[in-house]
């Protein structure tokens, strides 16, 4: 005797075809989330990204996109899975099944599709991991780049996981709970209208996307020196008119087009018709490939950007090497340098040296007191390295003259830089007989070389003489500048890097942004200093060639060719982690879309079938399909990559108020790689437009 | 049989209301075979939805075989509908991933007690609608005359106070109306079941013992066949029913 349950079994063998689209939306769901989450917590991208930095935070933002994509498409997913079913549901349920009874057997069905389509995700998401890093790192290799997962990403899976599962059984019940049965068995082909909102919303959205980007922008700066307050996190909800702006620009779109319709109202009816009416699900569709586009964007133009700022600096280079050093430290002369590098076949030419001193600045800090701060001047605020009027002419060429009691900073010659000098000194100090001499700051010097994370100044001449009077090897250091005559060799590089971290000893294994002066101070308020904690990122001369030695050591030399060679290995995991991200979202967003574009054929097949009886030729309906497949392709990608761009030029811009060269010559190459992406949509746009063809011919 | 008393139901759609059924009094005797036409938005369909409870209404009484069915819960509308009711529907509702035979069967598995008295019920009805030949085919392999005489086999096999039909030949060429309309009349003959059928073709609602003509959610008239009309005078009925119809329809212009 057939069982209701047997019934079912049968029912749901029958219903093959859409369970098919159902576990693979929910198994690419937990497969880019899983995977993603993969790299997110591997030791591998953690021991490089440092924690607090930006890079981590916008890896994670990202995620969150990611995620919520993920979200919306598996319910959009379960939605659609649904509608197919509700036929069967209202069917069952006109003939006298009540929902109760119907219940046990559609969690069954739908929870085991879930749970097998989400296994199946997580466990194909670490593999998925894996071929795609190796395939990286076939592109560039370091000893960081090794793959090591750390499982508790699966937290995060399972997380989503549950979240799958829940909306998948919460969609069951609403449906089994309806009391209007026609409703049910007449939802596959219920339209949903969105509501409209007049012409006006899409200019308004364009207004809102472009205000929430300066507002979100502008909110923590307007905290900081406005009210003196450190903005708490929540303060990015002043980014939320964006998401707002983006619906109102995808509701337009979907309702009312672009295109001025005046000459041809009936230009694209068709089209525009079936969209407006499934306009709740295609708007859905567009803002998630939106927001995943402009992730997938956000992530690629972290390549070019470093790259291209990078190679640009490395190039304006004046001088093949730069380094620099204690006085007490053991270091390679001239005489030994031009040794080595006659090793190799080389002549070292140009060799320019200059001794500094290294004071303790007075100046202007923030004191925090919870969230909000206030100025105060103290005594040491941090560590400065002085060059006389002298070191910095032997240097650099550049005549300086400074009043007494007067000192200059050293920025790059495009007056960016600024960050790490410091410009309320009043007090130098001689860090050994705590001797100190009053100074003014009297603007800045210009030469990019001598511009790092640890800042240098020009001093007037006599108060050099003066304040480092009696002071140690420790607290004095010598710049040096040297070329190669001819063309230099990455043997030589590597060998004069090796060489000088092994003259180093081990008080000088610390990060650039250790200060001793800092230290002192910390020391003798009786506090902890924060470099002498785990908070300090960690680098060691027994891994020389690790990112963090690189690019955090504080006497890490500057050598033309190492840099442009190693840059890749250096920065390979910065650059392949967000590599991946990119890869992911568009993935994500690509997938988004093409089974957006399957499911419209799917659902208005009818609409077709109409049509080709009211004689509508081949062209005609491949006409009409583009202008369906089209704008699900086109607008997302327009506005998630123009947003992204818009919100990238006001984030260099932001840094320092100015588009320094590099940066132009970095959104550059950004619009090149837009162009690139660009085709790779078109291909996919095209594919869909094949395909929905076949289906409709099917 | 079936008693319906001042049923009332609006639709809602934005801020407006729209009364569908303005107290609708109507009865369905017992083997009696009734059809409901009238033009399109007089509440035809709402009213045979109200009577199977597929969607809810706001006031009146409906009593099917002496049990008032407003008030019922979920479980006992269920039960109702799997027992005392029987539905044919205009666009089939068979489900395409069973047999015509496994379709027939479904209100019995619905009701636990697809045992084999159930199968030997549902191979009579079959047969009884001339479609023993596509018992083991798919709802897609077969034509839309023989996928409404399974519909109305369905409808049958829990035997039922009433069958419920909404437009059933509206998607059906004249043969296999025709064929729709005999198997109904070989359910009220030789199974004793009442039917209650929404329709728009009149010469469907010619083999009907009373047609109700509604109007604007209210009975316009109602027309009583004389007994023994199917064999000799349904021609007469038929005309009787589209002067009725007309007059109808110049009032309302």
């Amino acid at each position: 005797m057939m069982t209701l349950k047997d019934l079912e079994k049968k029912l749901q063998k029958a219903d093959a075809k859409q369970a098919k689209l159902y576990l693979f939306c929910n198994f690419i769901s937990l497969l880019l989330i899983t995977a993603y989450s993969a790299m997110m917590f591997s030791p591998t991208v953690l021991l490089v990204l440092p924690q607090g930095g930006d890079s981590r935070k916008q890896m994670v933002a990202i995620f969150v996109l990611a995620l919520f994509g993920c979200v919306v498409f598996t319910i959009y997913a379960s939605g659609l899975f649904f509608r197919k079913k509700a036929k069967q549901l209202g069917t069952l349920m006109a003939l006298g099944a009540s929902g109760r009874r119907l219940l046990p057997g559609l969690f069954r069905e739908v929870l085991t599709l879930s749970a097998v389509s989400s296994f199946l995700g997580i466990v194909a998401g670490f593999p998925f991991v894996w071929i795609l890093w190796n395939c990286f790192k076939l592109i560039s290799d370091s000893s960081q780049m090794a793959l090591t997962f750390d499982f508790k990403c699966l937290y995060l899976s399972a997380v989503f996981f549950v979240i799958v599962v829940a909306c998948s059984c919460l969609n069951a019940y609403r449906y089994l709970k309806k009391t209007n049965i026609m409703e049910v068995m007449h939802e596959e082909h219920r339209n949903e209208p969105v509501r409209e909102l007049g012409r006006w919303c899409g200019p308004v959205g364009i207004g809102l996307v472009l205000a929430g980007a300066v507002l979100g922008y502008m909110g923590p700066v307007v905290c900081y020196y406005g009210f003196q307050f450190y903005a708490p996190a929540w303060i990015n909800i002043l980014y939320a008119p964006v998401f707002v702006g983006l619906y109102m620009i995808m509701l337009h779109t979907v309702v009312y087009g672009w295109r001025p319709r005046k000459k041809d109202p009936y230009k694209n009816l068709i089209a525009r018709s079936m969209m407006k009416f499934q306009g709740k699900q295609t708007v859905n569709n567009l803002l998630v490939s939106t927001v995943l586009i402009a992730g997938s964007v956000f992530g690629m133009f972290y390549l070019p950007m470093t790259g291209v700022e990078r190679a640009m600096e490395i190039k304006s280079r004046p001088y093949d090497y730069y380094y620099h050093y204690r006085a007490d430290q053991n270091v390679p002369d001239e005489e030994e340098i031009s040794t080595l590098a006659a090793k190799h076949g080389l002549v070292v030419k140009d060799f320019k040296k200059a001794p500094y001193l290294s004071l303790g600045m007075d100046g202007i800090t923030e004191v925090e007191e919870g969230r909000s701060f206030h100025y105060e001047r103290i005594p040491f605020k941090c560590e400065g390295r002085f060059l006389s009027e002298e070191s910095y002419e032997a240097l650099t060429g550049e005549k300086i003259a400074l009043e007494k009691g007067s000192y200059m900073a050293v920025c790059k010659s495009d007056g960016t830089g600024l960050q790490f000098l410091e410009e309320t000194a009043q007090v130098l100090t001689n860090m050994e007989t705590f001797q100190s001499i009053p100074v003014k700051f009297a603007g800045y010097a210009h030469y990019d070389l001598l511009t790092d994370s640890s800042g240098y100044y020009v001093l007037n001449s006599e108060d050099y003489e003066s304040v480092g009077q009696d002071l140690g090897g420790e607290w004095m250091g010598e710049a040096v500048f040297f070329n190669i005559d001819g063309e230099d060799s990455y043997e030589f590089a590597q060998d004069f890097f090796y060489t000088l971290i092994s003259s180093f000893g081990p008080e000088c294994e610390i990060p650039s942004y250790y200060d001793r002066v800092s230290k002192y101070y910390a020391n003798s308020q009786g506090e902890v200093y924060w470099g002498d904690t785990p908070d300090m990122t960690e680098v060691s001369f027994s891994d020389p060639d690790s990112s963090n030695f690189r690019i955090y050591w504080k006497y890490m030399p500057k050598s033309r060719l190492l840099d442009q060679t190693d840059y890749n290995s250096t920065f390979s995991v910065f650059l392949m982690m967000f590599l991946f991200i990119a890869i992911i979202c568009s993935l994500a967003a690509v997938i988004i879309e093409y089974t957006r574009c399957m499911t419209i054929v799917l659902n208005n097949r009818y609409v077709f079938e109409d049509l080709k009886r009211l004689g509508a030729s081949p062209g005609f309906l491949l006409k009409e399909i583009r202008s369906q497949a089209g704008p699900v392709f086109k607008i997302p990608a327009i506005v998630g990559m123009g947003a992204m761009y818009f919100l990238y030029i006001l984030l260099m811009y932001g840094n320092d108020g100015k588009i320094t060269a590099s940066e132009a010559g970095g959104m550059a190459v950004c619009l090149f790689i837009l162009m690139g992406i660009g085709l790779i949509y078109y291909a996919v746009y095209r594919l869909a437009v094949k395909n929905m063809c076949h289906q409709i011919q099917g | 049989m079936l008693y319906v008393k001042n049923l009332h139901k609006s639709y809602q759609s934005g801020n407006k209301s729209y009364n569908v059924l303005k107290g609708i009094d109507l009865s369905v005797a017992d083997q009696e075979f009734v059809a409901v036409m009238g033009p399109s938005g007089s509440g035809k369909s709402t009213l045979l939805n109200c009577i199977s409870c597929y969607i809810p209404f706001e006031q009146g009484t409906i009593t099917l075989g002496g049990q008032e069915l407003n008030g019922l819960d979920e479980n006992g509308l269920a039960k109702i509908r799997n027992e005392k009711l029987g539905f044919v529907f205009q666009d089939f509702m068979l489900l395409d991933g069973l047999t015509m035979r496994e379709n027939i069967l479904v209100p019995g598995i619905i009701r636990g007690k697809a045992d084999k008295k159930a199968e030997k019920l549902a191979d009579q009805l079959l047969t009884l609608f001339g479609i023993e030949h596509i018992a083991s085919k798919y709802p897609a392999d077969v034509s839309g005359g023989e996928r409404q005489r399974t519909a109305v086999a369905r409808s049958l096999l829990n035997q039922p106070l009433l069958i419920l039909a909404d437009e059933p030949t509206g998607n059906l060429d004249s043969k296999s109306s025709r064929s729709v309309i005999e198997s109904f009349e070989n359910a009220r003959t030789k199974l004793g079941t009442s039917i209650f059928m929404v329709t728009h073709d009149s010469f469907a609602a010619s083999f009907c013992d009373r047609v109700i003509l509604l109007k604007d959610g209210v009975v316009y008239d109602s027309l009583e066949a004389e007994p023994g009309h199917r064999e000799g005078s349904r021609g007469a009925f038929q005309d009787r029913l589209l002067d009725a119809i007309r007059k109808m329809s110049s009032m309302e212009s």
